[in-house]
């Protein structure tokens, strides 16, 4: 096509530039109205009136536009691969957000705990390996009751104590074994007591119970099956005190400490894939699963984004997500773990025994000053 | 210096009808009471922090307003680990302060009164570290000098061999070094000043009677500089020991208790607001004394170190191994304060798996890139440091610039006696004033909002800016505005046209420091901010607990910030420095 200069330019000209442009603007709206028809996943599993609630509460959510949650244990790069999936499994627009923040689980108690003073709630979704802290924090009324649909694959795991209806479930559990760096270390051990002498004064890492959950309610099982005078004899070693996996796993790969008594199996997975080789051990003695109890905050900013969030954590695929990237073990009922060599199936791991219920802000309270006693802090 | 040129344009002459005497009315009434609310508003700001942290540190629980104890500092008393924390916090203050007082001293002394090479760029370089946030120096210092992993360690042992022990960064000294390294400008900053205006003939004369180098410096130049040395020390003491930064990246992980890490520690799961604020009255009240006998050092000594004699301050010619001395103590402490700390952070910020040692072939931006792309809270913080700073400045000077009016020209006793006031936030540790706004803030609407920071920073540091502001209107004669006035001029056009272009330099140098300040603010920000409302400062302790990587590339671009806010503020220099 030529033009000429100084010509007048004719309604048929017009047309014919602009035909290209109308066709592909008219291609992307039909493109556009198809995907918007197509029906999302998480309601083509449903028939009939079941729909409807759903179809209500992905309405609200996309109205709401985002949802909050603060967890202790889920990257960046799975926050991200969650969200993708988290939108497209509802059919969410791009535009919806999912904002959140990794902290120590000190930290997320603390701002969760700020916020209930406050009567302030920004959160809506919180995930803490603390159990004892949900239970209580349900009494008070803080955690909403929501009946997820993914509760009835939960069953076996709320028998055991593991969650409590309707108000929460573990997304993923996990435990802290002694982990070492191959690079700078050989070690064979294979029971907690091995730790002892193996690294020099300063050269061993641990972890506060007097700010982390975690590591109390890990304290508080381990105590019950290894006596005072071994932490007596790791209090000697002058540990260093952390409260990250990351970082952890960070240091022993720097080489700035030698040995983690309190590794997770998740970091050791994630950085050697890296190119680091970090090792863990399984003690004989077993481990103290910690379960993450994740819940919804009562007077939360997004209710329907958070039940919906919720329930996709807690559903096949959320939980495949979780163990493919956070090497989280699942509690859900006949999940097949993607890589079991590394996330075990949540029967095959030697636990030590815990009874959540049991767990008192008292009994909390007197192992974190044993600990305090033993280690002078 | 030069007078800034003022305008005239825009002031219309003055009339006598009853429209202008309601405008002269108005005019008048707004010269009293801006001023005046903008005080009012500064010693809301510095009660309101104390006044609630004192009255929660004597309260049984947060709901339980009638129900008084004292048993939250009984608790404090009784406890070893507190005890401990205070004998760590006061040798910190006082190693911070000593090293710092001797190497301030000392790169003044080679800057403004010895012939160096370069002392003209020195002047300059040693302020860099001044600007740098202590957090990222801390971190940084730690890559650097870990025992088993720093680089230093890693490149070294090879020659020095394991027999070497490095001295163990993770302790009390390791806090005194780190922060000492960056205190050091301080110090410099109050001393340069004097320093360069010594009257070189009292030096002259008693080396003329014999007396040596040593002899003189001890007799003659370190007497006459003592009020600034002492007035900046005591600064450097108390800001220096409340600082919770160092002891946060330092002392903590070793379990080594510092007053302001152990205030924080409260305040995290399981929270004892009640013991924190116990901590924190304890802490604030030791620091207002501080505050009261530094203001009456100040006002009970002569600081003129200039006379009305004829002098001409000369150099001090050094011999040949002097001048390699002094600059080689000039280029240790750039290389060990700036250059060490930003090259550690890049080594680090390019490392995608930080081994302590550097491997070029596998350097890239991968760490670059997740924190300003992929991590949408470090996006988020990037963005509300600068809306913080930039909001925060601009009120600050504004509350500081109508402060330091009130103060200068209404010589009345109340505004004698509100400056030393308005100035107390300065000596009180961000911990605490974070603590304080907590407190009295968390059931309000601006608990969980950026606001509630914003407030908290402008509490902290608006006292600077009323501070340099004040002392750029001592320089300006009442005269001026005057003469406006009695020309026609309403109290806002001689503010516009007179006072402000003639206060630009205070103005815009106050703006820049409160800038970089906010930039790199952390104490406060820590305790108040929520979801969303994350700073850097606090996007670097958050990511300091993940990836090493990722906490120094994000401290790389907060050092880029600063260093960019200290190159604007260059062009203030003079200004700044006192000249």
């Amino acid at each position: 096509m030529t033009s000429r200069v100084g010509a007048a330019v004719t309604p048929e000209d017009t047309m014919t530039r602009l035909a290209p442009w109308i066709a592909a603007l008219t291609a992307f709206v039909l493109t556009a109205t198809a995907a918007g028809a197509q029906e999302a996943p998480a309601l083509a599993r449903l028939t009939g009136a079941d729909k409807t609630p759903l179809q209500k509460l992905i309405a609200a959510a996309v109205k709401e536009g985002q949802v909050v949650y603060l967890d202790t244990v889920i990257q960046p790069a799975t926050n991200d691969t969650l969200s993708e999936a988290f939108r497209k499994y509802y059919a969410l627009p791009p535009a919806f957000k999912v904002n959140y923040t990794t902290m120590t689980p000190g930290n997320v108690i603390t701002r969760l705990e700020q916020e209930m003073r406050a009567n302030r709630i920004t959160v809506d979704v919180g995930a803490v390996a603390s159990p004892p802290w949900a239970f209580a924090r349900v009494k008070e009324g803080r955690i909403m009751a929501y009946d997820s649909p993914e509760y009835a694959a939960y069953a076996k795991s709320f028998a055991l104590g593991l969650g409590k209806p309707p108000y929460f479930a573990f997304n993923g559990a996990y435990f802290f074994v002694p982990m070492w760096n191959a690079e700078t270390l050989k070690f064979t051990g294979t029971s907690w007591k091995d730790l002892l002498g193996v690294a020099p004064s300063g050269r061993l890492s641990t972890t506060d119970p007097t700010v982390s959950d975690s590591a109390l309610m890990t304290y508080i099982g381990l105590r019950t099956i290894i006596d005072l005078p071994f932490f007596e004899e790791v209090a000697k070693l002058k540990p260093v005190l952390l409260y990250k996996s990351e970082i952890i796993a960070s240091r022993l790969i720097s080489g700035e400490d030698l040995l983690a008594m309190y590794g997770m199996p998740t970091r050791a997975y994630q950085f050697n894939q890296r190119g680091a080789r970090l090792q863990v051990m399984s003690p004989k003695e077993g481990v103290v699963l910690l379960p993450q109890v994740m819940f919804i905050l009562q007077d939360c900013p997004h209710p329907a984004a958070a039940k919906l969030w919720l329930d996709f954590i807690l559903s096949e695929q959320g939980q495949t997500i979780l163990a493919e990237r956070e090497a989280l073990i699942s509690g859900r009922s006949g999940f097949v773990s993607p890589i079991p060599d590394v996330v075990p199936s949540i029967d095959t791991v030697k636990t030590i025994a815990i009874n959540w219920d049991a767990i008192t802000p008292d009994s909390m309270q007197k192992a974190r000053a044993e600990w305090a006693g033993v280690f002078k802090r | 210096m030069e007078a800034p040129a003022t305008s005239t344009r825009g002031i219309r002459p003055a009339t006598t009808g009853p429209q202008s005497q309601r405008s002269s009315v108005a005019s008048t009434v707004l010269q009293v009471t801006l001023p005046a609310a903008a005080v009012a508003a500064g010693l809301v700001l510095v009660a309101g922090p104390i006044v609630s942290t004192l009255w929660r540190s004597v309260l049984a629980s947060d709901t339980g307003y009638d129900d008084w104890t004292w048993n939250n500092f009984v608790a404090l008393a009784l406890d070893r680990g507190i005890q401990q924390g205070a004998i760590n916090t006061i040798v910190t203050g006082l190693g911070v302060t000593l090293f710092s007082a001797i190497l301030g001293c000392l790169l003044a002394w080679i800057v403004a009164r010895t012939d160096v090479a370069g002392r003209k760029s020195f002047e300059i370089l040693n302020l860099i570290p001044f600007f740098f946030s202590p957090y990222v120096g801390a971190m940084s210092w730690l890559y650097i000098a870990a025992p088993n992993s720093g680089i230093l360690p890693k490149l070294l042992q090879p020659w020095l061999g394991n027999a070497f022990a490095f001295p163990n960064v993770y302790s009390v000294g390791g806090v005194i070094w780190v922060l000492s390294l960056f205190y050091t400008p301080y110090i410099y900053l109050f001393v340069i000043g004097p320093m360069r205006s010594m009257d070189g003939a009292l030096e002259d004369a008693a080396r003329v009677h014999g007396a040596g180098f040593w002899y003189t410096t001890r007799t003659i130049t370190v007497p006459l500089l003592l009020p600034a040395l002492m007035s900046g020390a005591l600064v450097v003491f108390v800001t220096s020991a409340g600082l919770f930064d160092v002891p946060l990246s330092i002392a903590a992980p070793r379990g080594i208790h510092m007053i302001p890490t152990d205030i924080f520690k409260a305040v995290q799961y399981p929270t004892d607001i009640g013991r924190a604020s116990a901590l924190a009255t304890i802490m604030m009240l030791a620091t207002i004394a501080f505050a009261v006998v530094q203001q009456r050092y100040i006002n009970a000594r002569r600081f003129d170190t200039i006379s009305g004699k004829g002098y001409q301050p000369r150099p001090v010619r050094l011999g040949r191994a002097g001048r390699a001395a002094a600059l080689g103590i000039q280029i240790a402490y750039f290389v060990t304060a700036a250059v060490l700390p930003i090259v550690a952070l890049l080594m680090v910020s390019l490392s995608p798996l930080w081994t302590g040692l550097f491997r070029p072939a596998s350097a890239n931006l991968s760490n670059f890139h997740y924190v300003l792309f992929d991590y949408r809270m470090t996006q988020t913080a990037i963005a509300n440091s600068l809306f913080v700073a930039v909001v925060g400045a601009t009120l600050g000077v504004a509350l500081g610039g109508l402060q330091a009016y009130f103060v200068r020209r209404r010589r009345t006793r109340l505004s004698a006696l509100v400056e030393p006031v308005l100035s107390l936030p300065l000596g009180i540790p961000g911990i605490i004033i974070g603590l304080g706004f907590l407190i009295l803030l968390i059931r309000t609407p601006l608990y969980t909002t950026i606001w509630i920071i914003i407030v908290a920073c402008v509490a902290h540091f608006f006292p600077l800016a009323m501070r340099n502001i004040s002392a750029m209107l001592l320089s300006i004669n009442p005269e001026l505005e005057q003469s406006a006035r009695a020309s026609g001029a309403t109290w806002l056009q001689a503010m516009r046209f007179i006072m402000i272009p003639l206060l630009r330099p205070a103005l815009i140098a106050s703006w820049l420091l409160l800038f970089v300040i906010l930039v790199r603010e952390l104490g406060a920000s820590i305790l108040l901010y929520a979801q969303g409302t994350e700073t850097i400062s606090v996007a670097l302790v958050i990511l300091s607990e993940q990836n090493f990587g990722y906490v120094a590339a994000l401290a790389v671009i907060q050092v880029v910030l600063l260093l960019g806010g200290f190159f604007l503020m260059r062009r203030n220099a003079a200004t700044f420095l006192g000249r």
